[in-house]
């Protein structure tokens, strides 16, 4: 039927994306400052044998930070999209209500408190982010409650206040560091995608799809959520409850993505913008494509992000913004005439 | 046989202003088509928001077939009420077709598609409201009057035995103003629903309604300070009810055998030129 979108289709299309996505993923493994052959790096070295290099390099180095890649990348553009739905703004981002700065101040705290004490052998910073994170969408979420159930104009200027106080504290706060904190704060703020360790991968990235899944769940009721609340409660959704669900999953993405990998912009914005342009604003969509497009986007930004310099290293969110920027503006001008800027 | 809908003593207020519907209670029987009529801001919508269940009565119940909504979930309202309220451009460019089968989303599956039947009501509603030629554009690319008959058609793809509308017609042309009329005249008859529509256009609601709700603004209220009154057409749109309400004069006309009301420009109490003005108007004669 016209307009509508078929199981099949939607099954069809995310096949085609995921398998899209692990050769994407594939063949960025394989480029780096040191070439490697993909049939040297998947050959494990018997026990006592010498040494392969091309599998050190793949399993230990380049492998876990593609997956990282990936991993940030679903979180933060499928909780773009959940944000965009439910505040019904085409202007949201995963940071909109305060992940970022709390982070920020979570970690800042956490570098100039001293990185003394350690988690499990851990470094706190991730911790400190999380909670930072988690702390401030639910500060923001509770003023947002106040000032009306169904106005997400009051939650979305609590989000901006709340941030932009925030960041005056992070402000004052690298002003006063020491240049060694400094460096290891803007170096967090910056973004990275430095995590080698694989239990942290295995948590963080068993959260972030978890949560992608329970996203999608949703997704048929926040079509109609996003056309307005009053029309999902006379349709016959919860609209409080799937709300508070939605905006908590999206929330605890973000900040398992932002714990893991520190500030990256723009990827939460732009792909849930730009698979609506091309497919349509169905969440039952939108939502399992944002998140392939999202890995996808992130791992090739990352790829380039560690060699273009090489052997230095460009923070991720610096590529992610030049690749993003013009690709998005190319997209828009090629959809133009399907997409309509409410005023 | 319960009625359809039962208001009991609904009194509402926003914030602490002065309440805008006072101890409103009334029956509407199953089969009705009611007729909402009176001034902006006389609480119309807010009464249709309240019968939808969208908006909680002060005090007060409301009785959808003889269940009180206090007891009801949503899910179990959205079966028995659909509202059709106001057109707006939503925030992201949904298809029409899209936006018509929404209103299926309690009877989606497990995996959250459609089945059949919700494809078969969806169709038929926007056969019904002349929408199915623009079925795969997006809402946004409509004029306001194609909008509000695709909100029309989400209404009717909800399948309930009552539907309330807030001013379906408002942006409607003249023909599609009938075709809508005619089509909810038949849904009352064929399918017995019961139907609540909001308008301002007394002639339609003469023609097409059984019933009528006048609601008298806040400061103009009979002496007896109800802030309604409900009972058949003939006696609740009559040139003095209607006066009263809306503080115009209104003239009743019998064309063939149908009546009409014909508010009048001028009103003693009403809008007065200026004094100057008339003279200038004056000065320009003959």
């Amino acid at each position: 039927m016209p307009g509508t979108l078929a199981p099949r289709t939607l099954l069809i299309r995310i096949g085609v994306a995921a398998v899209l996505l692990v050769l994407v993923m594939l063949a960025c493994a394989l480029v780096g400052p040191q070439t490697i052959s993909l049939k040297a790096a998947l050959t494990a070295p018997a026990t006592g044998a010498a040494p392969n290099p091309d599998y050190e390099i793949f399993v230990r180095i380049r492998v876990p930070r593609i997956l990282l890649a990936a991993l940030v990348g679903v979180a933060l553009a499928s909780a773009g999209a959940v944000f965009q739905a439910l505040l019904r703004n085409p202007l949201a981002d995963p940071y909109i209500l305060g992940i970022s700065s709390g982070a920020g101040l979570g970690v800042i705290l956490a570098v100039i408190g001293g990185l003394g004490w350690t988690l499990w052998g851990r470094s706190p910073v991730a911790v400190c982010a999380f909670v930072g994170a988690l702390a401030t969408v639910w500060l923001v979420w509770g003023i947002g409650r106040i000032t009306g159930k169904y106005h997400v104009t009051g939650l979305l200027l609590a989000g901006v206040v709340v941030n932009a106080f925030l960041s005056a504290l992070i402000l004052f706060l690298t002003s006063i560091a020491k240049s060694q904190q400094l460096y290891a704060t803007i170096f967090w703020l910056m973004g990275n995608l430095t995590e080698e360790d694989f239990l942290v991968l295995w948590v963080g990235g068993g959260g972030i799809v978890a949560g992608a899944i329970g996203l999608f769940f949703l997704s048929p009721q926040l079509n109609i959520i996003s056309v307005g609340p009053q029309d999902a409660r006379s349709v016959g959704v919860p609209v409080e409850k799937i709300e508070l669900a939605a905006f908590a999953i999206a929330a605890f993405i973000t900040a398992v993505a932002v714990s893991l990998s520190g500030l990256i912009g723009f990827v939460g914005l732009i792909i849930p913008h730009a698979v609506r342009l091309v497919f349509g604003p169905d969440h039952r969509q939108l939502l399992p494509l944002s998140g392939l497009a999202g890995a996808g986007f992130l791992v090739v930004a990352d790829t380039i992000a560690r060699t273009i310099v090489a052997p230095a290293q460009l923070p991720v969110g610096v590529i992610t913004a030049i690749l993003g920027g013009p690709f998005f503006l190319a997209l828009l001008i090629r959809y133009s005439r399907k997409v309509y800027w409410p005023a | 046989m319960t009625a359809a809908i039962q208001a009991q003593h609904v009194t509402f207020r926003y914030g602490r202003g002065q309440p805008i519907l006072q101890d409103v209670s009334f029956e509407v029987p199953a089969g009705t088509f009611l007729a909402i009529v009176g001034p902006n801001g006389a609480g119309k919508s807010t009464l249709i928001n309240i019968l939808a269940g969208l908006l909680p009565p002060r005090s007060g119940d409301v009785l959808l077939e003889g269940t009180n909504l206090r007891s009801c979930r949503v899910q179990d309202i959205a079966r028995k009420v659909a509202v059709v309220r106001q057109e707006f451009i939503p925030a992201f460019g949904y298809s029409v077709m899209e936006t018509v089968l929404m209103a299926r989303t309690l009877h989606y599956g497990r995996l959250g598609f459609e089945g059949q039947a919700d494809q078969e009501l969806a169709r038929q509603a926007l056969e019904l409201t002349e929408t199915v030629e623009f079925a795969s554009r997006s809402l946004d690319s409509l004029s306001a009057g194609e909008r509000q008959r695709v909100f029309i058609a989400r209404g009717l793809a909800q399948n309930t035995p009552i539907l309330l509308l807030d001013e379906p017609t408002s942006f409607l042309d003249l023909k599609h103003q009938i075709k809508i009329y005619d089509l909810l005249k038949s849904i009352q008859i064929e399918k017995g629903t019961t139907i609540v529509a909001i308008t301002h256009d007394l002639n339609l609601a003469t023609q097409y309604c059984n019933q009528a709700l006048l609601l008298y603004p806040l400061g103009n209220r009979p002496a007896e300070s109800s802030c309604y009154r409900i009972g058949k057409i003939a006696d609740i749109l009559t040139p003095g009810e209607i006066e009263r309400a809306f503080d115009v004069r209104v003239f009743s006309a019998v064309v063939g055998d149908e009546r009409f009301l014909i508010p009048s420009a001028a009103r003693a109490g009403g809008l007065h030129l200026s004094g100057r003005a008339s003279q200038d108007s004056s000065q320009c004669k003959p």
